[in-house]
């Protein structure tokens, strides 16, 4: 008999993925929605894959790392140090990697022939990265403590949510911070 | 115990957590950005396909998620000792084979999923059939691509006395986007040319 079955890899993985699947079509509605907006910039389409990305990443850092510290019993209050330093340390990546990706994407809309003004793509990646990363942080603190806290593992709840809880953010920062830019 | 408390103090310090996941982070977004480009490429498909945007971030989602978790149980089972070649191996055709019956069940949802959500919302869709084709198409084929990089980085790192769990997962989150999101392109080229669906 193996160890791996098919039957068990889908039974473990269909119900985490049916709500996560919930949540990224909500995602894809809210793209949909604006997709007037988006045909008519086509620079925030190249954006949007990356920047939602970084956000589930930093996210998934976040949310390993907590999980880890709690199962190795080093998280005191929510405010300690652990917590702090952790969520610090994302936020570090998440800018940095922001600046790098509005070169990129810059540099991307050139090469594709596409007209854009480099200092109102960091704006926008920079106010919907900090949008993103402001929301998904403290989502994932939240899940992490919760799932814990009942007894869950959090390794097995959080990085799924987070995923997928980062992509709609992620698109409303891009829409936001498009508006507020203009 | 001044061991512990060195420990502790790297792995709390801002400095030593940003050293170590910058450099993978950053490789990630630059993925990411190609994933980005052939999104842009297809704008004309969006307008012509109603509905497709709608599938974008569950089909990425989807795949991220299912291949991640094969290269995670990849690791763990060449760990356990569980995998050791290649040909006819029950664990590594289980795990392969029930990653991509999960893409297959699952894109059917989210084909179905993008269709009547779109369709509750007002907007207009494409409808069921081609979105449930593309989702299908993409998963399942960007699926078996990824599935055969797991397993060939799996044992490649292993053998060469890499611990496949860092290597692995990374390279399918990077390489993940990229490929998913060109077989949603191939996908969508082959359905507006089977059903010649014009705007």
């Amino acid at each position: 008999m193996a160890y791996y079955t098919v039957t068990g890899i889908v039974k473990r993985g269909t119900p985490v993925l049916l709500v996560a699947a919930i949540i990224s079509t909500t995602a894809g509605q809210l793209l949909h929605a604006g997709q007037d907006l988006l045909l008519t910039f086509p620079v925030l389409l190249i954006l949007i894959p990356p920047l939602i990305k970084v956000g589930g990443d930093t996210g998934s850092i976040l949310g390993a790392r907590l999980s880890s510290a709690l199962h190795l019993g080093l998280v005191e209050p929510v405010g300690g140090v652990v917590v702090r330093n952790n969520i610090l340390a994302c936020l570090v990546i998440g800018c940095i990697s922001c600046v790098v990706l509005s070169v990129a994407v810059w540099a991307a809309a050139i090469l594709l022939g596409i007209d854009v003004v480099y200092g109102l793509l960091l704006k926008i990646t920079l106010i919907a990265g900090c949008i993103e990363m402001v929301v998904v942080f403290a989502a994932t603190v939240g899940i992490a403590f919760v799932s814990h806290k009942h007894g869950l593992d959090p390794d097995d709840v959080v990085i799924p949510l987070i995923t997928s809880i980062g992509d709609i953010v992620g698109i409303v920062a891009v829409f936001v911070a498009a508006w507020v830019v203009g | 115990m001044p061991e512990r408390d060195d420990y502790l103090e790297r792995y709390m310090s801002v400095k030593s957590i940003v050293r170590e996941a910058l450099p993978f982070e950053l490789v990630c977004t630059i993925g990411g950005v190609f994933a980005g480009i052939i999104l842009v490429r297809m704008v004309d498909m969006i307008e012509t396909i109603p509905g497709l945007l709608v599938l974008v971030p569950a089909i990425l989602g989807m795949r991220g998620n299912i291949s991640c978790t094969l290269g995670s149980r990849l690791g763990s089972a060449i760990h356990l000792g569980l995998v050791s070649r290649i040909e006819r191996n029950p664990e590594l055709i289980n795990n392969v084979a029930g990653s991509l019956t999960l893409s297959l069940i699952m894109s059917v949802v989210l084909g179905i999923l993008a269709h009547l959500f779109t369709v509750a919302l007002g907007m207009e869709s494409v409808g069921v059939v081609v979105l449930v084709s593309i989702a299908v198409f993409a998963g399942v084929s960007s699926g078996l691509i990824l599935a055969v990089i797991a397993v060939v980085i799996t044992i490649g790192a292993f053998r060469h006395g890499i611990d496949p769990d860092n290597v692995t997962t990374p390279a399918l989150g990077t390489l993940g986007d990229v490929i998913t999101m060109l077989m949603v392109f191939c996908a969508a080229e082959a359905v507006i040319w089977i059903w010649h669906i014009t705007p």
